[in-house]
């Protein structure tokens, strides 16, 4: 009997070996818009078959202030007339290092949870998942600026230690009602990398960040779900620390800055890497064939479990259809999976 | 000079308060400005760019270092000037235009400053004219272009190619850097120098100037 892709998934975080490596591939506004040009008018989650279902919102819910501006349920306003998907900071929310000013939002808003009903019933078939992005350290900087929470880190440590419980506070109060619906995990999303090492070092992530992420992540893993996290960079030293607070799936699985080949064979059963494909180097600039190289090369990696095909970011506007498309016509020819009609129908036309 | 030893550890231990107490004093005992710079000032930030280099530092303490020593250099500043101690030299740096990241660039800028460079910043999202316009207007010896997407790498191509238009490229030389740039990258766009970090950087700009200490 044919397995669902919501079983495949699950195959692979629980270390068995999967009937085909399953993939879920994101895409910003400009890749998508070319991806668009090409499917027509049809659904493109049926055309692109994802694995995961994507639930709630990864950076969560904006107001429109005009003029490009979008202000978040923190009060953070962005500017997106530049980076349109989810844009640059605009001011410091908290100039003090204090929170006796500033009244967090509802984390229990319904609009937060409005998709899940009809998305389960659209994709069943899938892994449901239920993002929290800027889970934790991004969303303190958000509100703080990057550099002064850096700063705060020597300055005002109590106060960074209350601001990221509040907000941990916050998102357990969401994933507490996430979990009310029939969803497999919870996706958190914090970058604590750089191109080479942490941000903030280990010690100060160790310290800071670490018990409060075992704090939240401990409310999904108490109801049998799984935890998700992507965070950007060269973090590969936390894996272990990660994996011992509950961590099951991480992204983005970046080849830039980590050895993928060994990291996925030493955690393969303990960790599941989702990610891997270069969207620094093979997807701008390779050829259809380098894509194709990579793509094979992956599937070849994670065709023993514990690996969820994807580019290592949202396909950004400066990689080609082409090269889009020729990652996934492999992943949807795998031995093992069977192509749904209008995979077929693109696979041919294309 | 024991003073100026602990300037330079206020410095590496990001002690603002100590670092500004130790340049009044060191002043105060008519200590050489110049003196105070190298060995208090532009000694702790090399050794700060050393142990971020080699892992023990991170940006939280590259950060509350540079703070001392800014803070230390705004009260030297009017010694120096007085002396008539120049800038090792002058950089104009910026993040090249699409892009709005600006901490990688700051903290270039911090180390720069730093190292005893000038530094001009001309922020975010930054044209390939208004880069122009700068060297025109500051005559830097380098420039420094950073990016953090591959979507906004192209455009420091377009500065180099906006400078040689406007015949100026042989005046400045011109760094490059960001997450997904890349040494081959910057050989290929005929960039002089690349720096994969904040403390390779302020290391670069020394070896383009010819500072070999």
């Amino acid at each position: 009997m044919t397995m669902t892709k919501r079983e495949v998934i699950q195959s692979v975080l629980t270390g068995q070996t999967p009937p085909y490596v399953p993939w879920s591939c994101g895409f910003t506004k400009d890749a998508l818009a070319r991806l668009r040009g090409y499917y027509g008018s049809i659904d493109l989650e049926a055309a692109l078959g994802n694995h995961l279902l994507k639930l709630g919102n990864d950076i969560g819910f904006f107001t429109d202030l005009g003029d490009q501006r979008f202000e978040d349920v923190f009060g953070v306003v962005w500017d997106r007339s530049i980076d349109q998907d989810i844009g640059n900071v605009e001011g410091c929310r908290l100039p003090e290092p204090t929170l006796q000013h500033y009244t967090f939002p509802d984390p229990l808003n319904p609009r937060f949870f409005a998709d899940i009903p009809s998305s389960i019933e659209k994709y069943g078939d899938r892994f449901r998942v239920f993002q929290i992005g800027f889970s934790l350290y991004e969303r303190a900087w958000t509100l703080r600026g990057m550099q002064n929470l850096l700063m705060d880190f020597y300055d005002h440590p109590r106060f960074v230690h209350e601001l990221l419980n509040t907000i941990a506070d916050y998102n357990i109060a969401q994933v507490q009602q996430a979990l009310t619906y029939d969803i497999d995990a919870v996706y958190f999303g914090d970058d604590w990398g750089q191109q080479h090492g942490l941000q903030m070092g280990p010690k100060l992530w160790r310290e800071f960040l670490y018990p409060v992420l075992e704090r939240m992540y401990t409310v999904v893993h108490q109801v049998g779900k799984y935890v998700f996290i992507h965070s950007c960079g060269d973090v590969d030293e936390l894996f272990d620390d990660l994996i011992s607070i509950g961590v099951n799936c991480f992204n983005p699985f970046q080849p830039e800055v980590m050895p993928i080949g060994e990291i996925i064979n030493k955690y393969r059963g303990r960790l599941t890497f989702h990610g891997g494909l270069s969207t620094q180097q093979t997807l701008p600039y390779g050829t259809v064939s380098e894509v194709a190289l990579d793509t094979q090369h992956l599937l070849e990696l994670g065709s023993a479990g514990s690996y969820i095909f994807a580019p290592a970011h949202d396909v950004e506007g400066d990689v080609t259809l082409d090269n889009i498309l020729a990652f996934i016509e492999i992943l949807q020819s795998q031995p093992g999976y069977s192509k749904t009609e209008v995979e077929r129908k693109y696979a041919q036309s294309g | 000079m024991r003073n100026l030893d602990d300037l330079r550890q206020s410095v590496i231990d990001g002690d603002m308060v100590r670092a500004q107490e130790l340049v009044e004093q060191a002043l105060s005992e008519k200590a050489p400005p110049d003196q105070i710079l190298k060995l208090g000032l532009i000694s702790a930030m090399e050794e700060v760019g050393r142990r971020f280099e080699c892992g023990e530092f991170f940006v939280p303490e590259m950060l509350v270092s540079a703070r001392a020593m800014k803070s230390g250099l705004a009260l030297l500043r009017p010694y120096l000037v007085k002396a008539k101690v120049e800038p090792v030299g002058k950089v104009v740096i910026g993040t090249v235009q699409g892009d709005l990241h600006d901490i990688g660039k700051n903290l270039v800028g911090m180390m720069l400053e730093g190292a005893g460079f000038e530094v001009v910043d001309l922020g975010t999202d930054v044209s390939a004219e208004k880069y122009v316009a700068a060297v025109r207007d500051h005559h830097p010896h380098l420039l420094g272009c950073s990016a953090l997407i591959t979507t906004t790498m192209p455009h420091m191509q377009e500065v180099i190619q906006a400078l040689i238009q406007a015949g100026l490229r042989q005046q400045v030389k011109v760094m490059v850097g960001g997450a997904p740039v890349t040494e081959k990258y910057a050989a290929e766009i005929g960039a002089d120098g690349y720096a994969q970090d904040a403390a390779a950087a302020a290391l670069c700009a020394k070896q383009l100037m010819g500072i070999t200490e």
